[in-house]
């Protein structure tokens, strides 16, 4: 039976055990009775893009970051005409967004602002990029220097001769605020140029559709795509280790499968392997520090990055040094891609009225500025900030916990950044007096019972949407990046549309069939055969090298934009993105045919 | 013999269209570009002349006694006296004795031809004189063949072909030149475009194709399938299967046959992808080589070769090529990139299309 709405927030049962759910997340981000009128007429929608599982409390510091970063941006900064930010909030653990356009009557005089305000931004953009890239790396740099360690007895002899003149007590305190605050910047430059950068992006799209209106989106994507980005040296890092274990005679002994410490020990017994272990921990810093997380990379401090698993970056290696050993090339084939590129793009021009090709030069040549920044900023802030921000985290609760503050390291993720704040006050008062914190006595019952809260909402299937749908969706931005279309929203209020098909946007080319490996957490990653579809919530650009053995990806979120949809486009795999529901539908083992020219997923 | 009453469709002078007429010197230009074309010749407007030196008047005669308003009836009873003096005088003769001899000259006098009209001023950018004069597929033997070259002649004083004239201002029936090329004994035909008519997209070939001959297809008896191919990618942007339960074929005695497809085949694709990738190259170089969007038939024979489009007939598109290409800035009047960010932001909805401003038709 198919509704005409999504269910009303304020519908929303609470799943049996998670009673008390509420406290685990700061109030401005939970549905309310004072802001009951605004919020149940709008749609919104479940972002699993950015956030497909259940948020630990503390790990509610990434959706604020984008909250108002985002926000700030579009609303404030950029006056980008048609839309403000995008609001958040949280229910049963899940993140839900809505997207807030701006008043129709505003529209005209945003333009005017963005013209002059984002206009500054087109013409340097090379310029301001190059900044940026410092400006990211001078943060990443701030947050690397900071270190937790378990509060001294007694102060180092520094602490006097050098007269620092503060404790290591309070160092704790403002480290941890500076860890947060330094993240929070950080969000700021990752939105300083990320949805301007799309606009233009977009308007490309929309110019060749205009043209065009048979073209595929694939097509354009390549006119602007195929860039030497940044984004894949980590995976070309795997490739060119893969070929110096093939230059220093090590196939045989990389051939096992055995675990990386076992391989990495063995290997070290000898000159060449252990050549070839030092190189691998150089690459590691900065090029492994690759959050795994399935979709948004980084978004959980829960999945480790490739330095943390060395096994999943070497099941890579291996894979790729046995497609060199059956004599097949490795190397991802930027030329012809490249070659490609300008091919198509000169026949797409020849084909425009000639007074159109001036504005399609300067439009194609934006778009191609910015899809090296809409690409890149991945590895600068979802891999390294972040995979850094939680490991100095992670660094934090050891600390905390090696103090007695709280039982184990695990326990300081079930509190919220403010209540860990307070612990941490709790922790340095304390040890500054010589005295006993109230800590671990006090905190030891909520996180216990928070522990059961997250347990009972990680079992609750969060419907996909909340609220009246809008007649038409058309922001752009909901469209390309969450791949949310009018005709994907009617499609989840279909509901139980069960005839053996999921339907998604085509997000690569081709189709093929074969049996489903439903893959959750980067861990089954290494469980993924030849031949196998990857069905999974989103993937990450940690996951490229599985790419390798994989015959088509579906995934549940995202659209043409996501990182799922261009990598295998790079890879000439099909992909079928933002099905919705593919992971809770389909079966590890079940045959599927996969048509990425249609966005249809059928169960054979 | 006499010069200039039989050419060679690679000759030089099928060129000419006034020798040749329009379908002649379309296969002519497509025999020079290279593209696969049936062997055949073109009897010429002279070897037309020549026949019907002494017997024009003659033949003509019921039609000049019509008046400018004669009704119906009358225009029909005087184009059958017109075609029956015309069949009754100039089937003998010379001419077609030549028309034999160069039938018997094609794979010996053996094979299975199309005989197609070519008049002048026929399939010109701007009027297609699409179906108003006949074709005889897959007539074998030289008499046959002189005989239907003859009826294609009669063909010029159907009523509907003297009505059509009278409509386009074409005046009299003038000189009528004949293609005869073999017949592909084909196992799909259909018909292309180098821009979608639905929308005026000129990154698109749209091509409409059926089992077996083409006929049917460019009569619009049979829904065929659909494909759409963009001409720069090469990818296949959409495919429209249809149900085709009947076919057109080769018949056991000369002529056609129509008969039933095999369960299993009338639902499936009648096109794979390396004949639209070969279609779609021939597509792209007539386009390029006439400089305004084209359409045209083709046949694709039975398998044995990795090349197996061959191109029946192409010419200018008469309704988009006509207009300027769609505007890819939609009169926002953007004329920088950000001009043209703007434009999109504040048009709300991202890269929607937009409604086709008239839908011109195939035109068969």
């Amino acid at each position: 039976m198919a509704a005409d709405r999504f269910p009303s927030p304020f519908d929303i049962e609470t799943p049996p055990g998670a009673e008390g759910w509420e406290s685990m997340y700061d109030w401005y981000h939970l549905f309310g009775s004072e802001r009951r009128e605004l919020d149940e007429g709008r749609f919104w929608f479940a972002d699993r893009l950015h956030h497909p599982d259940v948020l630990h409390p503390y790990d509610e510091i990434q959706c604020e970051c984008w909250w108002q970063a985002l926000g700030a941006f579009n609303t404030r900064i950029f006056a980008m005409p048609p839309a403000f930010g995008v609001d958040q909030r949280i229910v049963n653990g899940r993140l839900y967004v809505t997207p807030v356009a701006a008043p129709a009557e505003d529209v005209a005089a945003r333009a005017e602002e963005f013209g002059k305000r984002a206009g500054h931004y087109y013409e340097r953009w090379d310029a301001i990029y190059t900044e940026w890239k410092e400006k990211v790396t001078a943060k990443l740099e701030e947050i690397r220097a900071l270190r937790f360690e378990p509060l001294p007895d007694l102060e180092p002899e520094s602490t006097v001769f050098d007269h620092t003149g503060h404790s290591a007590g309070f160092r704790m305190i403002r480290d941890f605020d500076r860890l947060v605050l330094t993240m929070y910047e950080t969000y700021q430059y990752h939105f300083e140029l990320l949805n301007i950068g799309y606009a233009a992006y977009l308007t490309f799209f929309a110019m060749c559709r205009q043209a065009f209106p048979d073209i595929s989106d694939q097509s354009i994507s390549r006119m602007v795509g195929g860039l030497r980005v940044e984004l894949y040296r980590p995976d070309d890092e795997l490739k060119r280790l893969a070929k110096e274990a093939q230059r220093l005679g090590l196939v045989e002994r990389l051939s096992g499968t055995e675990d990386a410490a076992t391989l990495f020990a063995a290997l070290r017994q000898d000159a060449a392997g252990a050549e070839w272990v030092a190189d691998w921990e150089r690459t590691a810093d900065p090029w492994f520090l690759i959050n795994t997380d399935p979709g948004h990379p980084g978004g959980y401090h829960t999945y480790p990055t490739w330095a943390d698993q060395p096994d999943i970056p070497l099941a890579s290696v291996r894979e790729y040094l046995r497609r060199l050993t059956d004599g097949e090339s490795i190397d991802r084939p930027t030329d012809e891609v490249l070659a490609e590129r300008d091919r198509i793009t000169a026949g797409y021009r020849e084909l425009l009225a000639d007074d159109d090709r001036a504005t399609f030069d300067d439009t194609v040549a934006l778009a191609r500025q910015v899809f090296a920044f809409i690409e890149e900023h991945v590895l600068y802030i979802e891999h390294w900030m972040w995979a850094t921000f939680w490991a100095k985290s992670h660094e934090l609760s050891r600390a905390l916990a090696a103090m007695g503050e709280i039982d184990e390291p695990e326990d300081m993720f079930f509190l919220r950044r403010y209540e860990v704040a307070e612990a941490i006050y709790d922790c340095v008062a304390a040890w500054s007096v010589g005295s006993r914190p109230r800590g671990a006595d006090h905190l030891r019952p909520l996180i216990a019972r928070r522990r059961e809260i997250y347990t009972a909402l990680r079992a609750w299937e969060p419907p996909p949407a909340l609220g009246p749908p809008p007649t038409q969706i058309d922001e752009p931005f909901t469209v390309m990046l969450w791949g949310i279309t009018t005709a994907s929203v009617s499609e989840w209020l279909r509901a139980d549309g069960d005839d053996g098909t999921l339907r998604g946007t085509a997000g690569s080319p081709g189709v093929v069939e074969g049996p489903v490996r439903v893959v959750t957490h980067p861990s089954e990653l290494p469980d993924v055969q030849p031949g196998d579809v990857l069905v999974c919530p989103a993937t990450s650009p940690a996951w490229a090298p599985v790419f390798a053995r994989t015959a088509a990806t579906v995934s549940d979120v995202g659209g043409i934009m996501s990182h799922t949809a261009i990598v295998c486009r790079e890879y000439g795999m099909p992909a079928v993105v933002g099905t919705g529901n593919a992971v809770a539908t389909l079966r590890t083992g079940q045959r599927v045919r996969v048509d990425g020219d249609t966005g249809v997923v059928t169960v054979l | 013999m006499s010069a200039g009453w039989i050419v060679g469709l690679a000759d030089a002078a099928a060129a000419d269209v006034a020798t040749v007429g329009g379908k002649g010197a379309g296969l002519h230009r497509l025999v020079a570009l290279g593209a696969r074309v049936p062997a055949g010749f073109v009897v010429t407007t002279d070897a037309f002349r020549a026949a019907l030196d002494t017997v024009a008047a003659q033949v003509e005669a019921p039609l000049q006694a019509l008046g400018p308003d004669a009704p119906i009836d009358a225009v029909e009873r005087a184009a059958a006296q017109a075609r029956a003096r015309l069949l009754r005088t100039a089937s003998a003769g010379p001419v077609l004795e030549e028309v034999r001899a160069a039938y018997d000259d094609l794979a010996g006098g053996i094979a299975r031809v199309a005989v197609r009209s070519s008049a002048v001023g026929e399939d010109a950018a701007g009027a297609s004189f699409a179906g108003e004069h006949d074709t005889f597929l897959e007539i074998r033997g030289r008499d046959a063949v002189a005989d239907a070259v003859c009826r294609c002649w009669a063909s010029l004083y159907t009523a509907r072909a003297v009505s059509y004239r009278e409509h386009a201002g074409a005046g009299p029936a003038g000189a009528m030149a004949v293609v005869v090329q073999e017949m592909v004994p084909a196992r799909a035909a259909g018909v292309f475009m180098t821009l979608n008519p639905a929308n005026g997209d000129r990154s698109t070939v749209v091509c409409e194709a059926v089992w077996g001959l083409g006929e049917p297809l460019v009569s619009g008896a049979v829904t065929p399938d659909r494909f759409v191919v963009d001409k720069v990618s090469g990818e296949v942007v959409r495919r429209e299967i249809a149900d085709k339960p009947r076919q057109l074929v080769r018949g056991e005695m000369p002529g056609t046959a129509e008969v039933d497809v095999s369960a299993e085949r009338r639902g499936r694709p009648c096109l794979d992808d390396a004949e639209l990738a070969e279609l779609l190259d021939l597509a792209r170089r007539v386009e390029r080589d006439a400089g305004v969007p084209q359409d045209g038939e083709f046949a694709v024979a039975e398998p044995g070769g990795p090349a197996r489009v061959h191109l029946l007939q192409t010419r200018p598109e008469t309704v988009w090529s006509t207009r300027a290409p769609r505007a890819a800035t939609n009169g926002s009047g953007a004329r920088t990139a950000l001009s043209a960010v703007l434009a999109t932001l504040t048009r709300g909805a991202a890269a929607t299309s937009t409604t086709p401003e008239g839908t011109p038709d195939h035109g068969g």
